[in-house]
């Protein structure tokens, strides 16, 4: 049996059809809790970024254009969430809050000099590497998810990599 | 085309932690909860439904207002109105509450004042102190206060089979009707904190421990399981038969467990036969046992085992609680005291199906 499109699933979920909306929840629920973790770098954080923004996306579903993919959507409301918090959180504190403490034992095994670069990244240029790479959105997509000039998407971009690429380069001759 | 770099950020990602099972079951019930079934397309048609819908509840308000003033009867349309399974419900001497769910209606009544006759449930539960009433209505869990005001609602994702509700009131055990599952859940006494404890189950209603810091159910293969909530383990214990009910002791941790020839506290067996109900009266193990025509009857056993007494009650047992047995006889449900009179809490027709009592 051929597995409904995103698209079915919206239509149903807008007429109230549970079974749908909580198909569309597992479709998604995976990718949009590792966008909120990489954002913000902490479960705790990720469970509550994700949470809410699935709980906004399905209050809002009666006003999303079906013409569109669901994904970015989503995820836009996942990336705005996550931007909210952490600048609320900052704004709230004194110190200087850690950045990604969850994230070095869970990527023990990965590539640590890259993790510890990229925690590195002012919170602006960690979101566009974190949609762009870790949740695979186009640059265009990027833009109308955090609502800014593609070219703004593009130079973060490219500054992001500029610095991961001198933060490598300074541990690699160290 | 990518660089080394971009392709290590892609691998840095897809390497990334997954979110815990539990975070995944609140949010969906968050996010579902949420879910807002889109307006119709006509406006003016909406608002014409909307204005005659409102005219219609105005209407059955007042009609109710007088009806229970006894002032005046309504029915719509030609069909004549049935017969109530049951009369009003009467609290027994002593009780906080009693709540009873026949032919799937649930009558509640409270020494608060709380009243309430005729809600169609799966299932219901008084609170401790009779506060409280959660109810399985329709594919959700509610809680309604006492004044009658919905405390939660809270989307179950099937009929509620059976609820308990922890002694110190925090948090609700309910078996839910899942497909072709019960699936055991948990959640906190306020409508939140929604977590699965075990997806497959009897629909056999848990029972609370004292401290309400563990519960007992029945699992898939018939066997009770005792859930530790602060260490979230499940501690599997054996029976040779299926459990069919299961009481902790209102004190302690000893629990009394029915199976369809016996009941055993922990690994020793009190007594034999066909068992109509288990409970605990102050604080001794009591079992009421079917005798075929004679009336049944109500044994008490030590906390160590051993026999105590024995005395009969008219009707068929369906609740022990403590100190208090209630009973069906054919058109009425009596509660009553070993020492005090017994009183009738409802009249049903004899056909009725008296499903639940719960005495708080």
């Amino acid at each position: 049996m051929r597995e409904p499109s995103d698209r079915d699933l919206v239509r149903r979920a807008r007429r109230g059809d549970r079974e749908a909306a909580a198909d569309l929840f597992r479709r998604y629920w995976r990718d949009a809790w590792r966008a909120a973790y990489a954002i913000t770098g902490r479960r705790s954080l990720a469970d509550d970024v994700a949470a809410d923004g699935f709980e906004r996306a399905f209050a809002a579903l009666g006003r999303f254009d079906d013409r569109r993919p669901f994904g970015p959507w989503l995820h836009r409301i996942v990336a705005n969430r996550a931007l909210d918090l952490l600048r609320a959180e900052r704004r709230l504190s004194d110190e200087e809050l850690p950045d990604m403490p969850d994230a070095a034992p869970a990527h023990a095994s990965g590539d640590r000099n890259l993790l510890s670069a990229v925690v590195e990244l002012s919170l602006e240029r960690r979101v566009v590497v974190v949609l762009r790479y870790g949740v695979g959105m186009t640059p265009k997509q990027i833009a109308e998810a955090l609502d800014l000039p593609v070219g703004t998407v593009n130079s973060r971009l490219a500054r992001a990599l500029e610095q991961l690429r001198d933060s490598l380069e300074v541990e690699h001759v160290e | 085309m990518s660089s080394d770099l971009e392709q290590r950020l892609e691998a840095l990602f897809a390497d990334a932690p997954d979110p815990e099972p539990g975070a995944g079951e609140e949010a969906l019930h968050r996010s579902l909860r949420a879910l807002q079934p889109a307006p119709p397309a006509h406006r003016g048609l909406r608002t014409i439904g909307l204005a005659f819908a409102a005219a219609l509840v105005l209407l059955a308000i007042a009609a109710g207002s007088l009806g229970a003033a006894g002032a005046l009867h309504v029915s719509f349309g030609t069909k004549p109105k049935p017969r109530p399974a049951t009369t009003q419900l009467v609290l027994p001497q002593g009780a906080n509450g009693v709540a009873a769910v026949v032919d799937g209606r649930l009558s509640v009544v409270t020494k608060g004042g709380f009243r309430l006759q005729g809600l169609p449930v799966s299932a219901a539960a008084l609170s401790p102190h009779a506060l409280y009433v959660a109810a399985g209505i329709g594919d959700a869990l509610v809680g309604m206060a006492p004044n009658g005001r919905r405390a939660f609602s809270h989307p179950a994702g099937g009929k509620v089979a059976a609820i308990a509700w922890a002694p110190d009131g925090f948090r609700i055990a309910y078996i839910v009707h899942a497909g072709r599952h019960f699936v055991l859940r948990l959640i906190y006494g306020n409508g939140t904190h929604d977590v699965v404890v075990d997806r497959s189950v009897r629909p056999v209603r848990p029972s609370w421990r004292a401290d309400s810091l563990a519960f007992a159910y029945v699992g898939a293969g018939g066997r009770e399981i005792v859930y530790d909530i602060g260490h979230q383990k499940h501690i599997v214990r054996g029976s040779a038969a299926p459990v069919t009910e299961l009481a902790f002791a209102p004190v302690g941790k000893k629990l009394l467990v029915a199976t369809p020839g016996a009941v055993l506290l922990g690994r020793k067996s009190l007594v034999t036969g066909e068992i109509e109900a288990i409970g605990w009266f102050h604080g001794r193990p009591a079992v009421a046992l079917e005798q075929g025509v004679t009336p049944p009857l109500v044994r008490t056993f030590s906390s160590a085992g051993r026999p105590l007494e024995g005395f009969r009650v008219p009707g068929r047992v369906v609740g022990l609680t403590d100190g208090l047995v209630v009973t069906r006889t054919s058109n009425k449900v009596l509660a009553g005291w070993r020492t005090k009179a017994v009183s009738t809490v409802l009249t049903v027709r004899p056909s009725a199906s008296v499903e639940d009592v719960g005495i708080g």
